[in-house]
């Protein structure tokens, strides 16, 4: 009864609350008031009584029930997501998902989905049965009458209590006084409400009100700048990949006038290296039809670029199909090929020396060391094409019919852009390799044209000049 | 004050007609509230308290100086390089993971089987929990490279990106599984909390604490209703928390399993490694509730007979992870998978053979001494072999992650070798913990007290009923 406040006309009288020392006589008095009709009466206990629901009478809580719907809703929910964007396409006009497909293996397979619909599940219901709880006891609870009792603060320690609600038809205070000391109650006191706890400090009106302000800062701030043009850089809060420090290829980097940084770019402020020995530039390839394409100058530049089909392709049947296409293409409008070698290269021992070399690395794996077409890659395919198990175009022999009289500059091409399911190597050899292999080409296929003591007298003339049809 | 200092009374004998009490001393409902609220109302914790919270404050420091250089440098400063990508970070990473299971499974699954002594000792482990969970979560975050947009792990729609993650791939999982452990843990471990910071609002008498307090108790008032919405709540947290902490480590294992790398891919994985966790979990309990009840005075709560429990359970999981060990051996060389068998090898008789013996030493033999009971119940015993655990723990984590060191080409081979800035951060984790579970020890309630005077009620009933020893309630 020793209120902190002592007004009493601003009171409200809220209940009658006894104290007990143990739980045995809590939950007996719980009963024994249950029986005397009472109903709206509540018991605060340090730690939780097991019996005192049955006592009290306190209905079974559906808070199980709640969890269980918020649980399958994240279940759909982690479901559904992981189907929304990774296996489905443009269902929604914004933020819309895309078919993920990974090593071949369906968009959307269960067991790949198990772990993290499990994990939304348990979040989701983890989250349900925390505020389910806290929102079905009306937590959290800022100000409730009985915290202003100190008495009351033992309720946490080791002191037991029960109430009785001014608002149950039973309730009379000084009869509820009396039975309390009867059935054991240490003490008993009225709860009042102090209404002037209602009033909040001023300091908080003030701080609520600052803060409401300054919250529309931020707004104000961002419609501001969607009303107006704005010339400068783009802001990225996130630097992205999309707007990275980087400088295209065959530039001058920017820190080319002030020597200074070496950490960031190439040692000499380039934005790229010179090419390395051994790659071939393919960027500065154009004017020379001659020398870059096999095609005579002036003619009409018919380019024979046929996209090479992929080598060792699963569906034989395209790749026919696509062989005999190519075929009557080319014969239908060849273009006008170079049948010398261009001036640039030099018709000597050295460059065939150097086309054989060429030759037996890169062609001889499907052409063979002798141009029969009988390389080993050739040989296993074939091998491999004929117990079924993929499909493959012989190489051609070099001294086919329909290559053995073709002129340079479209064995050139051949290499360069390559033939029906043959690849090309425009990117792995040199254009002066390429004819040098081209030359190599021209001095086999002579083994097969002339006798053998003309090759032998021919090449230690080291004329090569004629080597065209 | 009803605190006795009596003897202890030895309650780690279980005599069949009287049940040893979990609580003794002769602590009554205000004696344990006094015990766990004193540590919190000393003016002053004791001087060891400040030595080490200094301590582990520097580590820390150092520990932030170390993310930023890695966040402004790249993660080149680390040793990670082909062909061991994943290096340290990883190991401490699942090093983590692993020590946090034993605070879940002491809180949810010891919960749902009705183990009483589990309440003197379940805020402290729940605790370490959290704390080593941040310690993990930190490693891969800071990994990812730009650690600015760490949010694209999640799938969270933005114009700006028009991606989404992979859900089929095993990281994607392992943030999912992570993210949804720390922060059901938290819930957990705060919603246990609510009621105990209800009595350290109501004894506080200083403003502030009064307010700290009071905010986050939520203005608990004991009411019988909301004890019987916060026990289905609880229950069920638990019933959540059991599969989750149980599918934690094996979506950790699944980072290596599912990979198709020999050694890795192997279904044994996953309950080897949630065996581990909980092995390595409960020698860190241990490690930190020894000298935590020694400093402040709560023996009579965490009893020698919690130790004991504690210890025989790293027995029997150490004896689950040695079982594991050998039995991929016998798998390795059984697949005639000579790849397999050359992974296995490798670990053991490798360039890093010293780690694997180090490995298999603490765990699989330093345990076998509790089968002495003199070594189970003494308290020195008990921090020496779980400090021995945790070294072979992490050294476990080492040798799965290290031996990647010789892969299909022999080419590129080679052996790993960490920088300083990697063994700075594992030290720096460690600061970090030891940071914030100091911080706990003095601000939070470290004993779950209401649940304690839950578990006194029940002593006393099965006392009345001549089951328990009355030597712990008087
Ligand atoms: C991977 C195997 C492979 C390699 C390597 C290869 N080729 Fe071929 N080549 C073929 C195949 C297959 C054909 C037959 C294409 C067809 O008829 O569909 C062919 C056809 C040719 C033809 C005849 C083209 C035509 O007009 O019908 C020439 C000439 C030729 N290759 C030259 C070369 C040269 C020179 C090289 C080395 C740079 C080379 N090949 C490397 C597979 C290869």
């Amino acid at each position: 009864m020793n209120n902190e406040v002592d007004n009493r006309e601003q009171k409200k009288l809220v209940g009658v609350l006894g104290q007990f020392d143990d739980a045995h006589t809590l939950v007996h008095a719980c009963e024994a008031l249950r029986d005397s009709g009472v109903k709206k009466m509540d018991a605060y206990t340090p730690y939780p009584v097991h019996g005192i629901e049955k006592a009290i009478g306190i209905p079974r809580t559906i808070l199980p029930w709640i969890v269980l719907s918020i649980a399958a809703g994240g279940l759909c929910i982690g479901l559904g997501m992981q189907w929304y964007t990774n296996a489905t396409t443009q269902l929604l006009p914004f933020w819309s998902g895309y078919e993920f497909r990974i090593s071949g293996k369906p968009m959307f397979s269960l067991p790949a989905n198990i772990p993290v619909t499990f994990e939304v599940i348990v979040l989701s219901s983890a989250f349900a049965s925390f505020f389910g709880m806290l929102v079905l006891n009306g937590l959290p609870k800022l100000a409730n009458p009985l915290h202003r009792i100190p008495r009351f603060k033992r309720v946490t320690n080791d002191k037991f209590f029960l109430m009785v609600d001014v608002g149950d038809d039973k309730f009379d205070a000084s009869q509820l006084r009396n039975n309390f000391s009867d059935w054991g109650a240490t003490d008993v006191e009225e709860v009042f409400q102090d209404q002037t706890d209602w009033k909040l400090p001023a300091f908080l009106k003030t701080f609520a009100v600052l803060a409401l302000v300054l919250m529309l800062v931020p707004p104000a701030l961002i419609f501001r700048a969607r009303g107006m043009t704005y010339t400068g850089t783009r802001l990225h809060v996130v630097p992205d990949m999309d707007w990275q420090v980087k400088f295209k290829t065959q530039t001058e980097g920017p820190l080319a006038n002030n020597n200074t940084t070496t950490e960031f770019f190439f040692q000499d402020i380039r934005a790229q290296f010179d090419d390395l020995p051994g790659t071939v530039s393919r960027s500065d390839q154009s004017g020379d039809s001659e020398f870059f394409k096999g095609i005579r100058t002036g003619s009409d530049l018919h380019s024979s670029h046929t996209t090479p089909a992929v080598l060792a392709s699963n569906q034989e049947e395209t790749a026919q199909e696509e062989t005999t296409a190519t075929t009557e293409a080319t014969a239908a409008d060849e273009p006008d090929w170079v049948t010398t070698i261009p001036s640039q290269v030099k018709v000597d021992r050295d460059t065939v020396l150097r086309g054989q070399r060429q030759y037996n690395i890169y062609c001889a794996v499907c052409h063979g060391y002798s141009g029969e077409g009988n390389g080993l890659a050739n040989n296993r395919a074939v091998a491999l094409s004929t117990s079924g198990e993929s499909a493959w175009t012989e190489a051609k022999s070099l001294y086919d019919p329909t290559v053995i009289d073709q002129p340079v500059g479209r064995i050139y091409d051949t290499i360069t852009n390559g033939r029906s399911t043959m690849g090309p190597y425009a990117t792995r050899i040199k254009p002066e390799d390429r004819w040098a292999i081209v030359l190599y080409v021209k001095a086999l296929q002579k083994t097969r044209k002339t006798a053998v003591s003309k090759t032998t007298e021919d090449n230690s003339a080291g004329d090569k000049k004629d080597s065209g049809k | 004050m009803a605190i006795t200092v009596d003897n202890l009374t030895n309650n780690t004998f279980e005599d069949p007609s009287r049940r040893a009490p979990l609580i003794t001393g002769g602590l009554d409902n205000e004696g344990v509230t006094e015990v766990v609220a004193d540590l919190a109302e000393a003016p002053s914790p004791p001087r060891i308290w400040w030595v080490l919270l200094a301590v582990s404050a520097a580590l820390t420091t150092m520990l932030g100086g170390l993310i930023l250089l890695l966040i402004f440098k790249g993660v080149g400063v680390w040793g990670n390089n082909n062909p061991v990508y994943w290096g340290w970070p990883i190991v401490n990473f699942v090093f983590w993971v692993g020590i946090g299971h034993a605070g879940t499974l002491i809180s949810a699954i010891l919960f749902l089987f009705r183990q009483h002594w589990r309440t003197s000792i379940n805020r402290a482990a729940e605790a370490m929990t959290i704390f080593a969970v941040v310690c993990a979560g930190m490693f891969p975050g800071i990994h990812i490279g730009r650690v600015w947009v760490f949010y694209w792990l999640f799938p969270i729609p933005s114009e700006h990106l028009a991606m989404w993650p992979n859900f089929r791939s095993p990281l994607l999982w392992d943030v999912f599984a992570v993210s949804t452990y720390f922060t059901v843990s938290l819930l957990f471990w705060y919603m246990g909390m609510v009621p105990d910071l209800a009595t350290f609002r109501d004894r506080s008498t200083s403003k502030i604490k009064k307010f700290m307090y009071g905010l986050f108790s939520l203005g608990w008032s004991g009411s019988a209703r909301h004890w019987h919405r916060y026990e289905v709540a609880y229950t069920i947290l638990a019933a959540l928390a059991t599969p989750l902490v149980l599918s934690v480590h094996t979506i950790v294992s699944f980072d290596f399993a599912v990979s198709i790398i020999p050694g890795w891919h192997t279904t044994i994985f996953p309950p080897y490694f949630v065996a581990g966790a909980i092995f390595s979990g409960f020698a860190m309990v241990v490690t930190l509730l020894v000298p935590m009840r020694a400093l402040f005075n709560l023996k009579h709560v965490i009893t020698v007979r919690h130790i004991e429990n504690m210890n025989k359970i790293i027995m029997v999981t150490g004896m689950m992870v040695g079982l594991a060990y050998t039995i991929e051996f016998f798998i390795a060389w059984y697949s005639s998978n000579p790849f397999e068998l050359f992974a296995f090898q490798n670990r053991a008789f490798g360039p890093f053979w010293w780690a694997y013996l180090a490995m298999f030493t603490c765990n699989v033999f330093v345990p076998q001494l509790f089968w002495f009971k003199k070594i189970r119940t003494s308290m020195i015993m008990s921090v020496i072999v779980g400090i021995g655990v945790n070294i072979g723990m992490w050294f476990e984590r080492f040798v799965i992650v290290m031996t990647l060191n010789r892969g299909f080409l022999p080419s590129s081979w080679s052996y790993f070798r960490p920088t300083w800035v990697d063994i700075g951060m594992f030290v720096g984790s460690f600061g970090l913990f030891m940071f914030l579970f100091l911080l706990f020890c003095r601000f939070l309630p470290v004993i779950a007290i209401s649940e304690v005077k839950g578990t006194l009620a029940f002593q006393k009933h099965m006392a009345l009923a001549g089951g328990y020893s009355e030597d712990g309630d008087h």
